[in-house]
């Protein structure tokens, strides 16, 4: 070991801080060299020194002191804490407003919603008792001695949204059998929106061999060839073979049949 | 401490009473200046309890310690920039009118004056304040091997100066 790592390592060896290896060289090197000794007893001796540094001990106004401070602080923590309870945020409160606030619009909004059901409820009654109230007045304009007020009848099933059979034998009736070829073009008219019915089907089929007016015959064809009526094929061929019938009429009757076949 | 930091103050009374005397003496070795060192405990107490709710646990004795020592700096800093004296010969304070200290004592104060400030801190803080090196480390925020080697080093300049010191 070299001089210098001795004296760094003296200071640890009285302290008792090497490890037992070490321990045993510098201890082994000391009693071999007086000048180790002599570095060990002077090491020594100064930190002896500090043993003997007495503590200084600071006057009571230090301690007067710090108990005014704190009786301070404490008076200015009970004020903080005051303040602190009025300042922090007021929890309790928000959530009572927001409560509030939520009862209030979940209250708004279950109103609206059974006033809503209430209205709609309301207005369901109203436009059934409208359309049966229409229904009702077409059935009757239908039996109007005036042509204009029975179309004006036969239009208004375009209002009905699913016409029930009474009004839809009531349109049939007026297709075979109003005098008027208006109010029977009317009708046809507003029977071809029910293609699905097999009730209108069956009136246009029939229609078609009891109707003489070419207008509506063509009305007739075009509505039987749309809704592919094979059933029509033969009141057509009939058609075909009447001598009174115009030959426009004819033509469509033609065409009609080779859709259909 | 932690009752203190959760607001109970008046348990710091109890840490005052164990802890005062321990920094007035690191203040006193330091800077042998009766009000100086007065003045600095108290402010320590006084931060202590305004700091309270920055206390994160641990050793109470480090981190009241660490108060005191930046007090301490910071109080040495203001001094210097006032007087213009440099820091050394700030906390160097003639003892010799001190009759009730021994010549061995009066000799290491010697040495110890003549010690660089931070050097001097640190045998203060390992030999006077009884503060393990490990301890230290934390307050000066190195670790205990190289705390260690520093103080052992230090020692051995002090036991150099403190024999010439005898001889002349």
């Amino acid at each position: 070991m070299k001089h210098s790592e001795i004296e760094d390592k003296i200071v640890a060896y009285i302290e008792g801080d090497l490890d037992p290896k070490e321990e045993k060289a510098m201890t082994a090197l000391i009693a071999s060299s007086s000048e180790y000794q002599k570095l060990l007893e002077e090491t020594r001796a100064m930190l002896d020194v500090f043993g003997k540094v007495k503590d200084e001990v600071p006057s009571g106004r230090v301690r007067e002191n710090f108990l005014q401070v704190l009786e301070e602080e404490k008076s200015l923590q009970r004020f903080t804490i005051g303040k602190k309870e009025t300042k922090e945020f007021p929890w309790k409160t928000a959530f009572q407003i927001a409560a509030s606030i939520l009862i209030l619009i979940s209250g708004y909004a279950l109103g609206s919603y059974q006033k809503g059901n209430e209205n709609d409820a309301q207005i369901a009654v109203l436009q059934q008792e409208a359309s049966a109230l229409k229904q009702d007045m077409m059935l009757a304009m239908l039996d109007n001695r005036s042509a204009s007020k029975r179309i004006q009848a036969v239009n208004y099933t375009e209002e009905i949204v699913r016409p029930d059979t009474e009004v839809l034998e009531a349109i049939i009736d007026r297709m075979h059998f109003d005098a008027n070829v208006n109010v029977r073009l009317a009708a046809v008219e507003a029977l071809s929106k029910y293609s699905d019915s097999e009730q209108v089907k069956a009136a246009f089929i029939k229609s078609l061999t009891n109707e003489k007016n070419p207008n509506i015959q063509i009305a007739v064809i075009q509505f039987l060839v749309a809704v592919q009526e094979k059933r029509a094929l033969a009141p057509m061929q009939e058609l075909l073979e009447h001598t009174e019938t115009p030959g426009f009429v004819k033509d469509q009757v033609n065409e009609g049949i080779i859709t259909l076949m | 401490m932690q009752s203190v930091a959760n607001g109970n103050l008046d348990a710091m009374t109890i840490l005052f009473d164990r802890y005062h005397e321990w920094i007035y003496n690191f203040f006193f070795k330091m800077k042998p200046d009766v009000a100086f060192c007065e003045d600095l405990t108290q402010n320590v107490f006084y931060k202590a309890l305004r700091y309270r709710s920055s206390y994160g646990g641990g050793k109470f004795a480090s981190w009241i310690f660490t108060i005191a020592r930046n007090l301490f700096h910071d109080q040495i800093e203001k001094e210097k920039h006032r007087s213009n004296i440099p820091v050394e010969h700030l906390a160097v304070v003639d003892d010799n009118g001190r009759e009730d200290l021994s010549d061995e004592v009066r000799r290491l104060h010697v040495v110890l004056n003549n010690l660089k400030e931070a050097d001097k801190e640190l045998i203060v803080m390992s030999r006077f304040q009884g503060m393990k090196y490990q301890q230290i480390a934390e307050v000066i925020d190195s670790n205990e091997t190289a705390v260690k080697t520093r103080v052992h080093r230090i020692l051995k300049k002090m036991k150099t100066m403190y024999f010439e010191n005898q001889i002349s």
